[in-house]
């Protein structure tokens, strides 16, 4: 493998800083520095006579610290020791022999050594930092490119790929991405590799645990994978695996940081796609919510238009001079109060529309409950003839944050219920009193009651099996309603027969009233 | 001016069909009546007609029936009534803080156009009168010149916001008055946040001079728009 790393436009950029030295066998570095002690010998061989020793020891220390710089550490050892020996054998008396003439001279050859020794250490541990600083930066440089590619990738397709090249031409690692689908379940992004089910219950627990989980410790060192999970700002979003190429588990140990920052790379880029399908969906979501918006409008004002032709009309026909016939009236009050329900049954369709579509925007302002209900009560007044409506509300009740708009229509369709499901003539009551944190309402009759499922009357469409008319959205509408207070709406049976409603509203926090001084 | 006993009454309204029953009702009411279809046409014959009173439908093909108001409050104090869906509060308010007097909401019957029209006919022939020192209602007396409220003979003690705000809504009886109104004529500019006054006072005005403050006869919530004082 080149050492090296591809630039962008995938050139192998040589390291300047690197000698073609540092790529040979270390066999072969001890062959030159064993033909580096010769050839100084040979070099000091003529001068010797004219030089002092000391100096031609200084000849080999200059040789061993170039070594030990070239070919490192243990090039440099063998350098010192041979050295020695060559500097005994051809140049103290007696020459050409291991013996020694002069004592003294142990003393030089044990100096030599030591200052050849020291020497070869502090070169090599020089060379060392440097190569170590050197791997680092390109370890830098490489996380950079891989980083900048990431930052371009469109899926998580793409994002496997770039993991999968970086880490092989890089590292000599194989690796994939596992991704929890929607159902929480890991599954790999690009081609799988063949994994034991043992090894996919290390990728859950590394995903559940959210820490690196090696394989090697568990299978016995056999499969020597780790699963490092990708943990984002949010959440914990998929695994990354690594397996060494080269059946070594002590590559993946020593490059730990390496890999935990690829994840976390990776985890980065999984996140923001997963935003970007999130904008997305939310985009597709918002459109068809436009779209819906403008049908609904159109078809209220489409509708409304004719509706209120037809009311107006049918209302016209009696004005007529000279007077309708008795019987030609009456067509014209039935056609009338027939086109009066349509347009409350087209109401009520359309709020259910817009209740469930999420679009009613509550415009909640602080009141006493009794502003709904008078409303109600004055608007329904028509239709309810002579019956009685008792109002009973507890004294000192705390205003609530109510839409108007929609509590008086939680309260019209509840007395038009109880008015429609009750013999003409019994009173219709209304109760409200303070329970806890909640106020509660209670509308009631003395009808027939409900239906022995209370929770289903609510529902959509759901209607009493009395021959009243009227299409069953009243109480459906009246629950979204009260939902989008907060608050609640129950059915039961009242004490004596017939039927209550009882709607319960937070109360919350009211505003102060600061009392006139007179 | 025209005859008081035929008032002109001016409908702006781009649905033929609407358009002819409102114009039989107010027929019947004994009005002399113009048909317009747009915002501008409609504007020439307010200008040339000088209705009595204007019934206004909010959404036209050419423009918005808020500015058909303040064009025509430029010039008329005619009453108007504006025609407009439920479930369209703002637009009601905008209206009613532009000009307007009064709103029904579409689908409406004959009956009750008849009966707002009267109303705002009779407020109209009234204003000229010049301001009686007395108002009643019910079993309800207010006497402006000495202060005093009294029901069944009895004197209510009202504080001084509760009787600013009974005068302000005596004084447009039978007008719709949105909040903002009343909360600027009552408790004076920037109070319009404290819409939860206005709802107390009304409460307390209903506790003291209506039989049944639950149900109120007199002082009647124009849900989601502001007050009407029925007398």
């Amino acid at each position: 493998m080149p050492l090296g790393f591809p630039d962008r436009q995938g050139h192998i950029v040589r390291n300047r800083r690197l000698l073609a030295l540092q790529d040979l066998s270390p066999s072969r570095r001890l062959v030159l520095a064993l033909l580096a002690c010769a050839l100084t010998t040979l070099v000091a061989l003529p001068l010797h006579g004219v030089f002092d020793l000391a100096n031609i020891v200084m000849l080999f220390l200059l040789a061993v610290l170039l070594v030990a710089v070239a070919l490192g550490r243990a090039a440099g050892v063998l350098a010192a020791f041979v050295s020695v020996l060559l500097f005994d054998v051809f140049f103290v008396p007696p020459r050409f022999s291991l013996a020694v003439q002069d004592a003294q001279y142990l003393v030089t050859f044990a100096v030599m050594l030591a200052v050849a020794l020291i020497t070869t250490h502090l070169a090599a541990g020089l060379r060392r930092e440097a190569e170590i600083a050197d791997a680092s930066e390109r370890q830098a440089r490489a996380l950079y490119e891989m980083a900048r590619e990431l930052a371009g990738v469109l899926t998580a397709e793409q994002a496997d790929e770039v993991t999968r090249n970086f880490l092989r031409s890089h590292f000599d690692i194989d690796a994939g991405l596992w991704l929890a689908d929607a159902s929480g379940e890991l599954q790999p992004v690009g081609a799988a590799p063949q994994a034991a089910s043992a090894e996919l219950v290390l990728a859950r627990v590394a995903f559940d645990s959210g820490r690196p989980v090696n394989s090697g410790e568990h299978a016995g060192g056999r499969y020597a994978s780790a699963w490092i999970p990708l943990t984002s700002p949010m959440r914990v979003r998929g695994v990354l695996w690594v397996r060494p190429l080269a059946a070594d588990a002590q590559t993946l140990y020593s490059q730990k940081t390496l890999l935990s920052t690829v994840a976390s790379l990776v985890a980065v880029v999984i996140e923001r796609l997963h935003y970007v399908d999130v904008a997305h969906a939310s985009q597709v979501d918002s459109a068809s919510e436009r779209l819906r918006s403008s049908i609904l409008s159109a078809l209220s004002h489409d509708l409304r238009t004719p509706l209120t032709a037809l009311v107006g009309l049918a209302d016209s026909l009696v004005l007529l001079e000279p007077a309708l016939p008795e019987p030609a009236r009456e067509t014209a009050h039935a056609l009338r109060d027939q086109a009066v329900r349509t347009s409350s049954l087209v109401a009520n369709l359309l709020d259910m529309a817009r209740l469930h579509a999420g679009q009613v925007k509550l415009r909640r302002e602080w009141q006493p409950v009794e502003e709904p209900i008078g409303a109600a009560i004055k608007l329904l007044r028509p239709a309810l003839g002579d019956r009685t409506v008792r109002v009973d509300l507890a004294p000192g009740l705390p205003l609530l944050e109510l839409d108007a708009v929609l509590m008086e229509r939680v309260f019209c369709n509840l007395v038009e219920n109880a008015a429609k499901y009750s013999p003409p003539g019994t009173p219709i009551d209304i109760a409200a009193e303070l329970g806890g944190d909640a106020v509660e309402v209670r509308v009631c009759d003395r009808g027939c009651g409900f239906p022995a499922d209370k929770s289903a009357v609510f529902g959509m469409f759901v209607r009493s099996e009395s021959s009243q008319p009227g299409v069953g959205l009243g109480l459906a509408i009246c629950r979204s309603i009260l939902e989008a207070h907060g608050g609640r709406i129950e059915a039961r049976d009242r004490d004596g027969g017939g039927a209550c409603v009882v709607l319960s509203l937070p109360v919350g926090n009211p505003p102060a009233i600061e009392e006139e001084s007179e | 001016m025209n005859a008081p006993q035929q008032p002109a009454v001016l409908i702006v309204e781009d649905e033929k069909e609407i358009r002819r029953f409102v114009r039989a009702a107010l027929e019947h009411e004994n009005c002399r009546v113009f048909e317009a279809a747009t915002v501008a046409e409609g504007l020439l014959e307010a200008g040339a007609r000088k209705p009595d009173l204007v019934v206004l439908d909010l959404g036209l093909p050419d423009g918005d029936g808020v500015d058909f108001i303040r064009d025509l409050r430029g010039w008329s104090a005619a009453p108007v009534i504006v025609l407009s869906a439920r479930t369209r509060e703002n637009d009601k308010i905008a209206a009613l803080d532009a000009g307007a007097d009064d709103y029904l909401t579409k689908p409406f019957g004959v009956g009750e156009l008849q009966a707002r029209t009267r109303a705002l006919l009779r407020r109209q022939a009234r204003a000229g009168d010049g301001t009686s020192p007395e108002f009643r209602f019910g079993e309800v007396r207010i006497d402006f010149a000495r202060r005093i409220v009294e029901r069944r003979g009895e004197p209510v003690h009202l504080t001084p916001i509760e009787y600013r705000l009974l005068c302000v809504l005596a004084a447009q009886a039978g007008k719709v008055l949105t909040q903002r109104f009343l909360l600027r004529e009552v408790w004076g500019p920037g109070s319009a946040e404290s819409s939860h006054y206005l709802r107390v006072y009304v409460g307390r005005l209903r506790q003291k001079l209506e039989d049944d403050p639950a149900q109120p006869k007199y002082l009647l919530t124009e849900t989601g728009v502001g007050y009407r004082f029925q007398p």
